[in-house]
């Protein structure tokens, strides 16, 4: 089953390779995308509701002669593989329209998901890190088609450190336990192993984009193709969670951080991490510009809550964390895919230039409202219970810290929410001659938004995907039925909540027939009187500079940030290696000295 | 029946016939290293089979004669040096001089890998290095005049240095064998060890582009066309790296391995950081050739102390000779012009930063294993920082390509593309570290 | 039992609407005696509001539009069923203050929304302030609901509000100065000055209402006469024990909570009113400052307090 998976994958990959026209590419992609999609469900026998511990069946082993590369399902790995692979049909359907030729976007995206199909099957750490390592060169290529420095520097910077990080970290493990297999080692609380662990998880990190380890996301997400950086914020950043839930509970890492620290320091830091993330993330998203660097803000800030889920570690927090990965996974993919559907037709990302699209693309706009909606967490969406998850864990713990920072930039959230409504596809109508996106591309999207509202009803369902997960890592689960939550102290029921909206909607209806209303274009409504060529273009868009007033408070806080550091990083390297160069004079009378220098220090150092 | 010295001694023989056959020398010579790699393969075959070979060329006693010594790896590393050089003279247009004095490059390169002999390795140091000086200056022009000469100033006092220190052997234990030199080294008054060691160190060194040891590299590798740049990327750098392993074997103190270690560590240092800002192309993969070699010594000194060393020596040796001597290859255009160009630029690349399924990755991989096996953690920790600034300067380099450059010169892109893909198949194929295992037992 | 259910939530959402309508005409009332006028009757919101509804003509300018209506008003009503009145809990027990916070948002971002589709300026402007006002003051709100909510070791409203029947938060010390905190985060959620900055009339013509009429204002208005019982509640549930006096289960208790219930968040909006007419209107960076900087460090204080009480 496993080889044939690959093999098909691999396949494709080649063929796909030698293909020039990006239909017939995306058909056969997508053809090889739902192999792994079918087996992960053919497994959810096994891992849908019951307990099941590291998967014994559904394994193979795998000998590159010489080297064994053992692969295995476990539940916790299923559960991401659901959600990893549910992305990419929706995904590659999308791409039949998006791409006329086949730029490498198939062929590459094809390895990377035989990568990510290796890395969650992974059972030793040589397997992990050889698809981990696959994943970031076949992304890398993905990232090198965008042809834009500072995404294609700083991915790959960013890419190689994570991966000497988790490779120095697994060196470290394997000193110390002497083996690979996962379930053959054995952790003890010392201090190579808590190194290792710590630098594991900020290896795995960086492909979250995890503050401050995020600086590459904001190039790469606002230059790559859409139907790429869709499946990189979507599935991708959930790989490098997978890594890090494997490490801090399944291994388990947590525990042994505990016991070394003698206190939860460790996880409860990478709960602040993750708080900050969230706060500075939506910060920084609702002031900027570009529609795609938004949202390359927005996920760094959705992502951030899940690594504080991971760091309060409870049952609680886990399954907020887990169902908060679920939901962005999916809005995260339709937002980017809508953005790509506005550029196919307007070739415009500044949200100061466009406006008015959702008149004209209706479907486009309806299926990024529910998105929109979802990462805004309203609640009557599945996004608002991942967040009340995540909340009510950090104040039951009684967090004093990143409870209110976690609850600000869920606010927050909303600013950058309405900035993508009204400056993208409300608003001023400039928009007269473009059409609706694609057929492909709407259903692309829509099968996207399909999940986001099942679990909207019953999120009990995703609590029961996650069961084993939480169970074999050893966290346990939470109370629940199919539609209400319990924590000790308080539940959430969405029965109640939705049912509760159709009764108060009832009022709502009979204002709305009450009256005959006859629909008015507006568009002198958005010059407010004032002459169009008064202040130019740009300027009059009120969607320029949207939050002009809190950014002036804001910005000069938050003008010194990680990029910044990087950047002036990047810069100090440089002077240093210029420097460095000077020692290359050019000159042979001083490299003759060099090597006569060089033989007395060592004679020196040898003798005496 | 396949013996070592058919390698050294077909080439050779070639190079001097060469004058003889002007007109078709080019095919002449193709076929030449054509034969050589095939031997070299049948002859790791054997080796892998049968174990190593010690051969005495009859009739002669060191110095005079010819002893050989050929264990897996130097069976392996013969292998590459002869099929590269192939694959890499398929893009020469010269005249038979040339080609002559490619073949003997070729010869002593192998020779030095071969030969289990101190002062037969001289000697073919000695023929790689004068055939290099004058490849270099084949181009013909200001720069490349310029880059030879340096490089022959700083290859004759490496030669010399070279020289003192086996003299200084000689004179202790009368014996030139490695072999039997490592095996009474002990019984050398050990000031004099370390002397004939530094003086050893220091002259090899200069041909393997040890700092501070390595002025002639950025000059000469900017100066020479691109099919010699590549060519003294896989050539004379190998083999004078894997000299240098050898000497540390021989003489296996400690101090010894600790000092090749901290040279390893300047080197790749000052390489990776001085390649950083560096503009120009060719010499900025000049001096990540040297932060390249640094990584190959560090692996190198740790041999005593783990048994990943040499399959980390061996993979980033690969690596760097299939993606570095590729890199050169297309250096000569501006831009990558063609899909091939892009995909050996790519291949290289990832090869170079060790990612997979490119040999860099095993690479990479044992030689983080070794370290921590060994708790190193500033080692770490420099190759950690290495990495990242390596990346950084690839990935500007990969960037600047992009453009619309000139179109490609398939005559370059292709054997380069060939090359590359020798870095694929060794990542694809780690079976090479069962092969690897047990090697230089001696 | 789920049609008794619905009757009283249909029951009790129209009283709320009542009475919201009714504060709006008490409180222009107040603000009119204050600046020494007559001013119009308390009843005014009903005239008002009846008019808008039977105007004969209605402009839309496209359904996202309309569902600004839909939205504002549903959301509104369905934040007060989850807060439980004069003790009452509606649907209270089935969600908890996380879920009011973010239902409270429902109406605002619909309302954000309408006024987005009206395409005007002013009404965008509006509604950046009005984004921004909240981004202002949920910081310090959040951070007194989660020094209540660590208190009282709960997050569910309903037994925040039950476990005041011995004693109100407000007589506990650090809450006195969270209900301070609160009751200024109130004047924004209120738009009252001097936070009405997303309004504003005389500065952007009101802001997100610029291009509302007909039954689409009428419905507004309904909204804001919701927001006002609301956000009382809201305050009078966290600190004033919502209003609970008697608990022993008697229709007389029922009736006695309820009036209790009424009068505290008479009282609460009448606060707000007077600060309302004593101050003149901040700007909105103003505003953020005042809210993230004095206010969150007090209500920071505040939830340090209740931590070291809880944690010793």
């Amino acid at each position: 089953m496993l080889e044939l998976i690959f093999a098909v994958l691999l396949i494709a990959a080649f063929a796909t390779l030698f293909i020039k026209s990006g239909r017939i590419a995306a058909i056969i992609s997508l053809i090889a995308s739902a192999m792994p999609l079918i087996a992960v469900m053919d497994w959810a026998n096994d891992f849908g509701i019951k307990a099941f511990s590291f998967g014994v069946e559904n394994s193979m082993d795998f000998s590159i002669a010489g080297i064994t590369m053992h692969l295995s399902i476990t539940s916790f790995a299923w559960f991401f593989a659901v959600m990893v692979f549910s992305l990419l049909p929706p995904i590659f359907l999308f791409s039949y329209s998006f791409f006329e030729k086949n730029n490498g976007f198939f062929p590459f995206m094809l390895f990377l998901i035989t990568a990510v199909f290796g890395i969650l099957l992974a059972s030793d750490f040589l397997t992990l890190f050889f698809f981990w390592e696959l994943m970031a060169a076949s992304s890398f290529i993905l990232v090198y088609i965008s042809r834009d420095k500072k995404a294609i520097m700083s991915y790959l910077a960013f890419s190689v450190l994570s991966a000497v990080l988790i490779l120095v970290g697994i060196a470290l493990l394997y000193s110390q336990s002497g083996t690979l297999i996962f379930s053959d080692i054995v952790l003890n609380a010392d201090k190579v192993t808590v190194s290792a662990i710590i630098l594991m998880v900020a290896g795995f990190a960086v492909k979250s984009a995890l503050m401050p380890l995020h600086a590459w996301a904001p190039f790469v997400y606002s230059k790559a193709d859409e139907p790429f950086v869709a499946f990189l914020s979507g599935g991708l950043s959930k790989v490098g969670y997978y890594g890090m839930f494997f490490m801090l509970f399944a291994l388990p890492g947590a525990k042994i951080l505990h016991q070394y620290f003698n206190s939860g320091v460790a996880t409860y830091l990478l709960a602040v991490i993750g708080a900050i993330s969230a706060f500075i993330g939506t910060l920084l998203a609702f002031m900027e510009d570009d529609l795609r660097k938004l949202l390359a803000y927005s996920s760094i800030a959705q992502l951030g809550y899940i690594a504080v889920g991971f760091g309060i570690g409870s049952s609680l927090a886990m399954a907020g964390a887990l169902f908060q990965a679920f939901n962005h996974a999916f809005f995260k993919s339709v937002l980017f895919l809508a953005a790509g559907a506005v550029a196919y037709r307007t070739g415009k990302w500044k949200i100061s230039e466009l406006g008015g699209v959702g008149y004209k693309m209706p479907f486009t706009f309806m299926a990024a409202l529910f998105a929109i909606f979802a990462l805004a967490a309203i609640p009557i969406t599945s996004g608002f219970a991942a967040k009340w998850l995540l909340y009510e864990a950090a104040v039951s713990n009684k967090y004093i810290f990143i409870t209110p920072i976690m609850l600000i930039a869920g606010v927050g959230a909303f600013l950058y929410s309405f900035r993508i409504l009204y400056g993208v596809f409300l608003g001023e109508n400039r928009h007269d001659d473009i059409k609706e996106a694609p057929l492909p591309m709407i259903a692309g999207m829509f099968l996207l938004v399909l999940p986001l509202i099942i679990f909207l009803i019953f999120p009990g369902y995703m609590l029961d995907m996650m069961h084993s997960a939480l169970v074999d890592a050893g966290i346990g689960t939470i109370s629940h039925t199919n539609y209400v939550i319990r924590t000790g102290t308080a539940s959430y029921n969405t029965l109640a909540v939705v049912i509760g909206m159709m009764v108060v909607m009832i009022p709502a209806f009979l204002i709305y027939v009450l009256r005959k209303q006859k629909k008015v274009d507006f568009k002198d409504n958005f010059l407010a009187g004032e002459p169009y060529e008064f202040y130019g273009y740009i300027s009059m868009h009120a969607a320029n500079n949207f939050y002009k007033p809190i950014e002036d408070v804001i910005m000069p806080y938050l003008r010194k940030g990680a990029i910044s550091f990087y950047t002036a990083l990047y810069n100090a390297m440089g002077r240093v290696s210029d420097a460095s160069r000077k020692i290359y004079t050019g000159l042979s009378q001083d490299y003759t000295i060099y090597i006569i220098i060089f033989f007395f220090i060592i004679v020196g150092w040898l003798i005496w | 029946m396949v013996t070592p010295v058919l390698m050294i001694a077909i080439p050779l023989l070639a190079a001097f016939l060469m004058p003889l056959i002007k007109k078709a020398h080019r095919y002449f010579t193709f076929s030449i290293l054509l034969l050589n790699a095939i031997l070299s393969v049948l002859l790791f075959a054997k080796v892998y089979n049968d174990g190593a070979i010690y051969e005495t060329i009859a009739g002669f006693s060191p110095p005079v004669g010819i002893y050989l010594a050929v264990d897996n790896l130097s069976a392996l590393l013969a292998l590459i040096i002869n099929l590269f050089a192939t694959i890499n003279f398929v893009t020469s247009k010269k005249d038979f001089k040339f080609s002559m004095l490619y073949l003997l490059g070729v010869t002593g390169a192998t020779g030095i890998v071969l030969t289990g002999d101190i002062f037969n390795m001289f000697v073919f140091f000695e023929i790689t290095a004068v055939a290099s000086y004058a490849l270099v200056a084949s181009k013909k022009d200001e720069k490349a005049v310029e880059g030879s000469i340096k490089y022959m100033i700083l290859g004759s006092v490496g030669s010399s240095f070279m020289l003192i220190g086996i003299a200084i052997i000689y004179s202790q234990l009368k014996s030139l064998n490695l072999y039997d030199i490592a095996a009474r080294i002990s019984s050398m008054d050990p000031k004099m060890m370390w002397l004939s060691f530094s003086f050893l160190l220091t002259g090899i060194g200069v041909e393997a582009e040890l700092f501070p040891l390595n002025g002639w590299v950025p000059d000469a590798y900017e100066g020479a066309s691109s099919n010699i740049a590549s060519f003294l990327s896989f050539g004379p750098s190998k083999a004078s790296i894997y000299a240098i392993a050898r000497l540390l074997i021989i003489f296996s103190m400690s101090r010894t391995y600790e000092l090749a270690l901290y040279v390893g560590i300047a080197t790749l240092l000052i390489g990776e950081v001085a390649a950083f800002m560096q503009k120009n192309e060719k010499r900025m993969l000049a001096y990540s050739s040297i932060g390249q070699m640094g990584l190959i010594l560090i692996a190198f000194s740790l041999i005593k102390d783990t048994s990943y060393a040499i399959p980390a020596a061996f993979f980033i040796i690969v690596s760097h000779a299939s993606a570095k001597s590729s890199l050169f290859l297309i250096s000569g255009k501006k831009g990558f012009g063609g899909i091939t160009s892009k995909y050996v630029g790519l291949a290289g690349v990832l090869s170079l930063i060790g990612m997979p399924p490119m040999a860099g990755f095993w690479g990479k991989w044992y030689l983080l294993m070794g370290i921590a096996d060994e708790k190193m953690w500033a080692v770490a920790a420099v190759i950690i920082f290495s990495a990242v600034i390596e990346a950084i300067y690839f990935a500007r380099y990969l960037h600047k390509n992009l453009g619309e450059g000139e179109s490609e010169d398939l005559g370059y892109s292709i054997p380069a593309a060939v090359m590359v893909s020798v870095s694929i198949v060794m990542g694809i194929l780690p079976l090479i570290y069962n092969m690897a295992g047990g090697v230089l037992n001696a | 039992m789920v049609v008794e259910k619905i009757a009283v939530i249909a029951l009790y959402t129209t009283i709320a609407m009542f009475v919201g309508i009714l504060f709006m005409g008490v409180g222009r009332k107040i603000v009119a005696r204050v600046h020494n006028r007559v001013g119009p009757p308390v009843y005014q919101g009903f005239i008002d509001i009846a008019k808008l509804l039977t105007k004969k003509t209605n402009i839309s300018h496209g359904w996202i539009y309309d569902l600004a209506l839909l939205f504002s008003m549903t959301g509104i009503m369905l934040t007060i069923l989850f807060l439980p009145i004069g003790g009452v809990k509606l649907l209270s027990m089935e969600g908890d203050a996380f879920l009011v916070l973010y239902l409270l948002a429902i109406p605002a971002l619909g309302f954000a929304l309408g006024a987005g589709a009206s395409g005007n300026p002013n009404a965008a402007i509006g509604v950046m302030r009005a984004l921004v006002m909240m981004l202002s003051y949920e910081l310090p709100f959040v951070i007194t609901l989660i020094a209540l909510m660590i208190y009282y070791d709960t997050s569910s409203i309903a037994q925040i509000v039950e476990m005041q029947h011995a004693k109100w938060a407000i007589m506990i010390p650090p809450f006195v100065l969270a209900a301070a905190v609160a009751d200024m985060a109130l004047q924004g959620m209120l738009m009252e000055a001097p936070f009405d900055i997303p309004t504003a009339p005389h500065e952007i013509a009101s802001g997100p209402m610029a291009e509302f009429g007909g039954k689409h204002l009428g419905a507004l208005m309904i909204y804001k006469a919701g927001t006002i019982v609301a956000y009382t509640t809201l305050f009078v549930d966290l600190f004033l024990g919502g209003g609970v006096v008697m608990h022993d289960g008697s229709v007389l208790a029922y009736l006695a909570n309820f009036a209790v219930w009424f009068i505290l968040i008479f009282l609460v909006f009448t606060l707000s009113l007077l600060i309302n007419t004593s101050f003149p209107r901040f700007r909105i960076e103003q505003a953020f400052k005042f809210y993230w900087k004095y206010e969150a460090l007090l209500a920071f204080i505040s939830l340090i307090w209740v931590y070291l009480m809880v944690i010793s």
